[in-house]
């Protein structure tokens, strides 16, 4: 994606806002004009009250000339109270006063943040700026923060729906602090961009004209201190240009270091039994400890690119500057203006001069947010589930699932799976079995559409996958797996996640034929018991039976088990089994398994290797096979059990 | 959470609407950073003289140069002799004049730009190195904060984990603890040079006119009235903000690390109905705070403005009278005795710095209180004792020549749900003992138990007859390995998580570990070996095979004691009973505790304990145990071996 790509991009985006970007840009321009008063009161008491001068409206520009008009025979301590009130009124109104910096208040609430990109978020998340203070900053400020805010939780929300419509296995490979980072932290920096590139090139001009517009009323004639300001237009961009890909390549260096601490203490604490039990709590601290670390040298990479170009710009400018600054000095030498005229006359040339070293810099100043505005962009842009455009919705299944050839290669090309065929049928129940790493949980997931497979097709009742929206496929599948992950909360929560409007007679039921009440009615708050968080509070059996009801409490027709009885105990694997043949008499029931107990029990086995299905049948038909490479497995764990 | 309540009893000064910081508490907790400080004192110390010394360098030259400028140059009125000397001004020109004429005050309004150019040009580059320098030190100070902070979480019982949620913790380490660096600035640099920059503004003020300093005092007024209105509801604003954003951030991560589940079952439209609450919610929050605080700024800045208009119309009025200023002798130097233009721009930029430090000053006050709460939500997480900690008296651990004995162990996770009661029994060094029983039955918490990743109620678990509470933790776990029962990995290569207890381990080492948990053939065949990068948590890897590295890598530390959690749980049968060979030839003159269901892993045992409902039923070898009529172990056996024979007869 080009830079130019992505910009456009945004625009996009901003669409739905430009209402509000229509208003705030008006807002900007409105908090111009009282700019234009601030700097009179000074010259007024200067020019009237110290030095003395009588006052005549005619050398006023229009817009104060009403003003002074007041001032006609005022004594000095007159002018000063009309100045005051005006002062004060302008406090109160734009919280500007006066000309210098002392004298203005923009309203703005940047809190503290840190000292690398991530801990300069939260100030962009919600920023809110006005260039004017008192009751029209604070208005103003109200307005942008909420628009800020709109605009970042509309990118956080379209990002993280987009996470969840990735392919099933996208977060084998990506990891979950990233994807932290990039919804809290990638996302503003596109907001950011979006005020810049919506409002500077407007306002920046506007600014820039306004103040001129202003010292042409001032003083006739003196177009050079205009001229200087604009020359800082092609000063600052010629001076940053040099530095914005190095920002670029920097700012996207310091959110990718970023990203891996924040991955590197969310693997730590997620997983804190491993780092305890293995006695890793060192190497892992070192481990963070560098990541940690890294991410500030990244961020202090960023600082030194903006001081760089900072002080190249720094020459060309201050020689500009300095121009300017003899040049209005000359005319108060020459008499031309007065002293007090020359504080004006400066306040606008600074104004001009902040708003074209703006201008000049705001591809430079893009840099920083575009890296932020990659990152969310790539992982919008990650291949998705979706539907294809004439898929329909796939009714409760009622013959079966049907595999055509069917073959499965990772994007790193090794295959998992290859020319697999088979037809399970609903009211059987289908056992999936061959040596570790034989292709069995790719096979699971291919038939509950996890993933589209690479070669052949899966069908339900006839219709291939493809014609079916997924929505539709995944109301008909119910899936276990391997390793159960359970969600914080009670443990009525984590079965109500897949069935919010189960009556409680289901849930029991469901927890019944999942063989967990027993353990459950032991608990002090039964079904409302808190599990911790990953169900940490419960050992891995009872977590594998918590998995299974609420794969039966979703009611669907498809129930797929991938090792569901892994960590159960005989007794209880073989009641479970039990409860398996009787939810499958109107269901497809496939499970993976190492246990003769379970696979004994099914209708259908297939038997894999090598990705490959080897044999497939009845446990029978495949024992009566001599040398068949069931019997082989049967033997062998016949011999080990006995 | 957890963290939240007690720290919160800790602190008296709690209020129904949570602000748990009175302004006494908020000074208590910057204080307590200092000792984080302090690490980087040398540093701080320099910066702060590299800083004064850069200001006082340019206090004289921005004196000297707004006199030339404004007063000689603009204004025309003959140089002192010093400074007609400094610009290179021939004196009977430029001193001993009346008033300077029109090329003269040229040249001094030229020579004073290029010399004002010329001294930034000297000084920018000097400030951002010391900014620089600032930006490395407090990232320093940062730095140590976050491994600390880590370092205490990764010391917390895993009850204070699962509690705990996972998100909420990053952002105590990154957002909140970078408050930290901020105290430099908010207690250090902004009170010196507002306080500072307010006592040479009245010192001015006094020597010009002492009415004036009077006004000038004013100031404070409102500063004082507002900041006292405003602290508390900004306190509990900020922490509300802290604590929902610190939510969002958990619910992201909860829902990525559960995202199978989600879509599996289509719950994906519910978890996304909920996190857009949480982001209102945090934005809603956020909003307050940041509303509030601009309300507070302006606020301010009219209260302050006002003594501002004021001071500046009087000291306009005095230039007109050309008032006698109030300290002659003091400004006799530069030659100044009454008020005038150029008295009032350096009066009014004197008098707009003082009354702007006051405002500096307060704002900056506000923004404390945001970094307060920041730094407090840090000392929640490091005022959090670690259940399981180093005995003052703990030594370490100097092999294992017996063996590690449970001694009447009684253990809870919570009151009333007992886990483990009178457990007793001996894993000796040179045999495998095998722990069997049936689901929840209490195994995986004993092997917990002899980590010391939880200390017993009751009893103890002992190593050669001493008490594993008297080690030292670290020592203890570098003389037991573990093989949990759910295969943890990292996302980084197979050779890394292999060595990741022993990180300094050699390639050969990895590799003979890997065999020994039979991962080698399985490595070996990976396009990139064992430099094969694993998904984070190792997802892309079987379960099976995944539970092989864990194997490796326990068997990677060369422990006396190896405990494994339900090893071979998914491994085929054939590779189990490799997998269980090895460990055998390899453990000779180790004591191994394994927990299992599978009675073709319990059969190699030398020692079977049997366990049931947190008790030991049985404890003996097969054989003895196969004979007891009616016992536990006999209707396990019978169990997986009636399904074995209906298999083989099937």
């Amino acid at each position: 994606m080009t830079p130019w790509e992505a910009l456009r991009r945004v625009l996009r985006y901003a669409a739905p806002f430009r209402a509000r970007f229509a208003v705030k840009l008006a807002m900007l321009l409105a908090s111009l004009l009282p700019l234009v008063l601030i700097p009179w009161p000074g010259k007024i008491v200067i020019d009237h009250v110290i030095e003395g001068v009588p006052v005549d409206p005619a050398t006023y520009p229009f817009f104060i000339r009403p003003f002074t008009e007041l001032l006609i025979g005022a004594t000095p301590l007159g002018i000063l109270a009309w100045t005051a009130a005006l002062q004060i009124a302008l406090l109160l109104l734009v919280g500007a006063f006066g000309s210098s910096a002392r004298e203005q208040d923009q309203a703005d609430a940047v809190l503290a943040g840190g000292h690398d990109t991530q801990t300069r978020t939260e100030n962009e998340a919600n920023s809110g700026f006005s260039l004017a203070g008192g009751l029209f900053g604070w208005i103003d400020f109200r307005f942008t923060i909420r628009l800020t805010q709109d605009l970042n939780h509309y990118y956080r929300a379209s990002l993280f729906e987009r996470i969840h419509a990735l392919p099933m296995t996208a977060f084998d490979d990506e990891s979950i602090g990233d994807a932290v980072y990039r919804v809290m932290i990638d996302t503003p920096s596109i907001t950011s961009a979006t005020h810049r590139i919506l409002l500077t090139p407007i306002g920046a001009p506007a600014s820039i004209a306004v103040a001129a517009t202003a010292m042409a009323f001032t003083v006739a004639n003196q177009p050079g201190l205009v001229i200087a300001a604009l020359a800082m237009i092609p000063v600052s961009l010629l001076a940053s240009l040099p530095f914005a890909a190095r920002m670029r390549s920097r700012s996207l260096a310091s959110r990718a270091a970023g990203s891996v601490t924040t991955s590197t203490a969310e693997e730590g604490l997620s997983q804190v039994l491993a780092v305890q039990s293995l006695g890793a709590s060192r190497p892992q601290r070192d481990h963070f400890d560098r990541d940690s670390w890294s991410s500030f040298g990244a961020y202090r990479a960023v600082v030194r690119t903006s001081m760089a170009a900072f002080l190249l710009g720094f020459v060309p400018g201050s020689i500009i500057v300095g121009w300017a600054i003899m040049h209005a000095a000359d005319l108060v030498i020459t008499g031309t203006v007065t002293r007090g005229d020359f504080l004006v006359i400066f306040a606008y040339f600074v104004q001009a001069t902040i708003a074209a070293i703006t201008l000049g810099a705001l591809w430079f100043d893009l840099q920083g947010a575009s890296a932020g505005l990659e990152r969310v962009f790539f992982l919008m842009d990650q291949p998705s589930d979706g539907d294809a455009p004439n898929a329909r919705a796939l009714p409760a299944l009622r013959s079966g699932v049907r595999f055509d050839a069917v073959g499965y290669r990772y994007p790193d090309g090794t295959s998992a799976l290859e020319d697999v065929s088979f037809e399970a049928r609903v009211g059987e129940l289908t056992a999936v079995v061959g040596p570790a790493g034989s292709g069995k949980t790719t096979l699971a997931h291919l038939c509950a559409r996890f993933l589209p497979p690479t070669s052949g097709s899966v069908s339900y009742d006839d219709v291939d996958a493809n014609a079916c929206t997924i929505d539709s496929l995944r109301a008909n599948i119910a899936y276990v797996f391997q390793e159960t992950f359970l969600f914080d909360g009670s443990i009525e929560d984590n079965l109500r996640l897949v069935a919010p409007d189960a009556s409680e007679a289901q849930l029991h039921h469901a927890l019944e034929q999942a063989r967990a009440t027993e353990f459950i009615e032991r608990l002090p708050d039964g079904l409302r018991t808190r599990i911790g968080r990953g169900g940490s509070q419960l050992s891995v059996g009872q977590r594998q039976r918590l998995a299974i009801a609420r794969a039966l409490i979703h009611d669907a027709k498809i129930l797929i088990l991938d090792e569901p009885t892994s960590a159960l105990d005989p007794d209880t694997e073989a009641a479970l089994v039990q409860s398996l043949r009787e939810a499958g008499r109107d269901r497809l029931v496939l499970v993976v398994a190492h246990r003769l107990s379970t696979i004994r029990a099914a209708d259908q086995i297939l038997f894999l290797e090598d990705g490959r299905l080897l044999e497939r049948g009845t446990h029978a038909e495949l024992l009566v096979r001599p040398g068949g490479a069931y019997r082989r497995f049967v033997e062998q764990s016949h011999s080990a059990a006995s | 959470m957890a963290a939240a309540e007690r720290a919160s009893g800790a602190h008296p000064a709690t209020d129904a609407d949570g602000d748990r910081l009175s302004a006494r508490a908020v000074l208590h907790v910057l204080v307590r950073c200092i000792r984080v400080l302090g690490t980087a004192r040398g540093h701080l110390i320099a910066l702060c003289v590299g800083f004064a010394a850069l200001a006082l360098a340019l206090l004289w030259p921005s004196l000297l140069f707004l006199d030339l400028f404004w007063t000689r140059a603009l204004q025309g009125e003959a140089l002192p002799a010093v400074q007609a000397a400094l610009l290179g001004l021939d004196p009977a020109v430029a001193v001993n004049v009346p008033s300077l004429s029109i090329a003269v005050r040229r040249s001094v309004a030229v020579r004073t730009v290029i010399g004002g150019v010329a001294i930034t040009a000297v000084a920018l580059p000097l400030f951002f190195a010391l900014w620089y320098y600032q930006i490395w030190i407090l990232q320093r100070v940062n730095q140590s904060l976050r491994v600390e902070m880590l370092d205490r979480l990764q010391a917390l019982s895993l009850r204070f984990h699962s509690e705990a949620r996972v998100g909420d913790a990053i952002y105590r380490l990154t957002q909140d603890s970078a408050m930290v660096t901020q105290l430099v600035d908010v207690m250090l640099l902004t009170p010196l040079s507002a306080i500072g920059t307010f006592i040479y503004a009245f010192a001015i003020t006094t020597a010009l006119d002492p009415r004036m300093a009077l006004l000038l005092a004013a100031a404070w007024i409102p500063a004082l009235l507002l900041g006292r209105a405003f602290s508390a509801p900004l306190r509990r604003d900020f922490r509300r903000a802290r604590e929902t954003n610190a939510a969002l951030t958990a619910q992201i991560q909860e829902v990525v690390a559960g995202i199978r589940v989600l879509k599996a079952y289509g719950a994906e439209a519910r978890a996304q109905t909920r996190f857009e609450a949480a982001s209102r919610e945090a934005f809603d929050a956020a909003f307050r705070a940041r509303s509030r605080f601009a309300i507070y700024a302006i606020a301010l800045f009219a209260g302050v403005g006002l003594v501002l208009v004021a001071g500046a119309a009087w000291g306009a009025f005095a230039s007109r009278d050309e008032a006698t200023v109030f300290a002659t002798r003091l400004f006799a130097a530069t030659g100044v005795v009454t008020w005038s233009l150029g008295v009032f721009q350096f009066f009014k930029d004197r008098f707009g710095d003082g009354s702007n430090s006051v405002r500096r000053l307060f704002r900056t006050w506000a923004k404390v209180q945001d970094v307060a709460v920041g730094l407090d939500r840090v000392f929640e997480i490091l005022d959090e004792v670690p259940e399981v900690q180093d005995a003052e008296s703990a030594h370490d651990l100097d092999g294992v020549r017996r063996g590690i004995a449970f001694r009447d162990v009684e253990f809870n996770y919570r009151e009333n749900r007992p886990a483990l009661s009178h457990v007793a029994f001996e894993a000796p060094i040179g045999a495998i003992t095998a722990v069997v029983g049936p689901t929840g039955a209490g195994k995986s918490t004993l092997l917990a138990l002899a980590l010391r990743l939880f200390d017993p109620d009751r009893g103890a678990v002992t190593i050669d007859d001493v008490d594993v509470r008297a080690l030292r933790i670290a020592s203890l776990r570098r003389h037991v390995a573990i093989a949990l029962q759910e295969n943890l990995l990292f996302g980084t290569t197979i050779r890394e998580n292999i060595r990741y207890a022993v990180p300094d381990a050699s390639d050969a080492a990895v590799r003979a570990a890997a065999r020994v948990a039979c991962a080698d053939e399985f490595i070996e065949k990976l396009p990139l070996g064992y430099d094969t990068p694993l998904g984070e948590r190792g997802t892309k890897l079987s379960t099976g095979q995944r539970q092989r590295l864990s194997i490796a890598r326990a068997v990677l530390k060369d422990t006396p004691v190896l405990l494994l959690d339900e090893p071979t749980a998914s491994l085929d049968v054939e590779t189990e009973r490799r997998v269980l060979a090895n460990l055998h030839a390899w453990g000779k003159g180790r004591a191994i505790l394994l927990v299992t269901h599978r009675l073709s892993t319990v059969r190699q045992a030398d020692q079977i304990a049997v366990i049931e409902a947190g008790r030991v039923v049985e404890v003996g070898t097969h054989d003895a145990l196969l004979t007891r009529a009616g016992g536990s172990y006999r209707r396990l056996v019978e169990t997986e071996a009636s399904s074995a024979h209906d298999a083989e007869t099937a």
